[in-house]
């Protein structure tokens, strides 16, 4: 069990996904990619498809449009499995609470792991969020 | 001991490492061209990093869509990496001659090259998904366009040695010269056919990320991502020992001496070659990568061929 738990926290793979997000959230997401910050340098690999991802990235309130898609992305990954709310819309809906299109944070929907903070949260804040998303990955069985 | 040649050296293990060795070289090679650290914290400066991924992939659940062919789906990945280990032992590592030899197995190298993208092209229709059937079709125009010029050009080596067998191709080389040095066109063009075999970034077009996601292979998860990758780390290893072995003379190195260190440092060069491509060049349309193909490489191949033949008449 230690090979593979060690494995798990080494290489968990994210899949970034907008719920619904004003786009300042996803360029900070993409911004932690970037080769000033750099995940891969934890074994984060960004990828394109929920089936290859452990990681779901989300940012922004869930809007009714994309709750269906949401739950279908989140479905799709393999388990185990675990997700990163990025963003305080993401975490509650914030400016854009009690809107006639929107359901709320993320956690109205699926089950949320860890929640970044931040209006847009900062590269670094995002890297933190994952690296504690990973201790948590990390146990799932 | 030829049991122990198969399965510990030069065989099964060592392959396995050679293959994660390949694509840590490769992700850190490129990180540095792109000026970032690449993998950091897997081991010694990330040289785990490929095991990581394999053994995670390995333990995640894996899911079987309940629109897809489940015996192709199933057992393509399989395939895929059996015909791309397979090759390997045919290649000329520790000496001159390798573990398997025969007359014309250059001839059964590119055969199974071709029976590979054939499986591919199944696996990626089985899993019955938009994104892997597009990627499908473009696998099998891009890889049978390549295939073409690739082909040709090989037979400059096999020409020059008389032979169309690998290891008769080294041992041509260890008593003459090598043949990077009578025939660098054929090499340019082996190396980008090489590269669009690999499927790699100026030809990533099968599986273009922003684009198709992650083309045929989008639908596979767990286990079977594993073994996927993994064949792509053992094309890697075959595309540049291929390149060694008939241009760079295999593990021939200076004085008539051989080792498999000449080997693997000769290999190392052209892994950084073919990383540094794919750094430095952005993914073309299908249209101009086959363009290119038939239009430029086909020709300079044949072009190469005939100097090939030509060359001893002029300079005896
Ligand atoms: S948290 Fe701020 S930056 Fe992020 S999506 Fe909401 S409004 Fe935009």
């Amino acid at each position: 069990m230690g090979l593979i738990s060690w494995a798990r926290k080494k290489s968990p793979w994210a899949l970034h996904f907008n719920t619904g997000s004003c786009n300042g959230c996803d360029i900070e997401v993409v911004a932690a990619f970037t080769p000033r910050f750099d995940l891969e340098r934890f074994g984060i690999i960004l990828q394109g498809s929920p089936r290859h991802a452990d990681v779901l990235v989300a940012t922004g309130p869930v809007v009714r449009q994309t709750k269906d898609r949401l739950v279908r992305i989140y479905e799709q990954m393999p388990n185990p499995k675990c997700v990163v709310a990025v963003g305080t819309c993401a975490i509650s809906g914030a400016p854009f609470t009690g809107s006639y299109n929107i359901h709320g944070g993320i956690d109205k929907v699926i089950p949320v792991d860890i929640y970044v903070s931040g209006c847009p949260p900062k590269p670094e804040a995002i890297i933190n969020g994952l690296i504690q998303a990973i201790k948590k990955y990390e146990k799932k069985q | 001991m030829p049991f122990l040649d198969i399965i510990v050296f030069p065989g099964l293990l060592f392959l396995l490492f050679l293959a994660f060795f390949c694509e840590w070289l490769d992700r850190k090679a490129v990180a540095k061209l792109q000026n970032r650290v690449g993998p950091k914290h897997t081991g010694p400066e990330g040289i785990l990093q490929p095991f990581a991924d394999f053994i995670k992939l390995l333990s995640n659940e894996d899911i079987i869509p309940a629109a897809v062919d489940r015996i192709m789906f199933s057992l393509g990945p399989i395939l895929i990496l059996t015909l791309s280990l397979m090759p390997l032992f045919l290649i000329p590592i520790a000496g001159s001659s390798a573990l398997v030899w025969f007359e014309g197995d250059l001839i059964f190298i590119m055969f199974v090259m071709t029976l590979r993208i054939i499986i591919t092209f199944l696996s990626a229709w089985s899993s019955t998904n938009r994104f892997s059937m597009i990627g499908g079709m473009r696998v099998i125009l891009q890889m049978l366009a390549f295939e073409i010029p690739l082909t040709i050009a090989m037979t400059g080596p096999a020409i020059s040695a008389r032979s169309l067998s690998l290891s008769k191709i080294v041992q041509f080389q260890a008593s003459e010269h090598l043949l990077l040095l009578a025939q660098p066109l054929g090499f340019v063009i082996v190396t980008i056919c090489l590269l669009a075999e690999l499927r790699m970034v100026p030809f990533d077009i099968p599986k273009a990320k922003t684009e198709i996601v992650k083309g045929w292979f989008v639908e596979f998860s767990g286990k079977k991502l594993a073994l996927l990758r993994l064949t792509e780390d053992f094309e890697l290893v075959l595309a540049a020992s291929l390149m060694v072995s008939l241009y760079l003379g295999g593990p021939i190195g200076p004085w008539q001496t051989q080792s498999v260190l000449y080997f693997f440092t000769k290999l190392v060069i052209c892994i950084l070659i073919l990383s540094n491509l794919r750094a430095l060049f952005a993914r073309f349309r299908i249209d101009q990568a086959l363009k290119g193909a038939w239009k430029y490489l086909t020709p300079l191949a044949l072009i190469q061929v005939i100097l090939v033949e030509l060359m001893p008449m002029v300079i005896p």
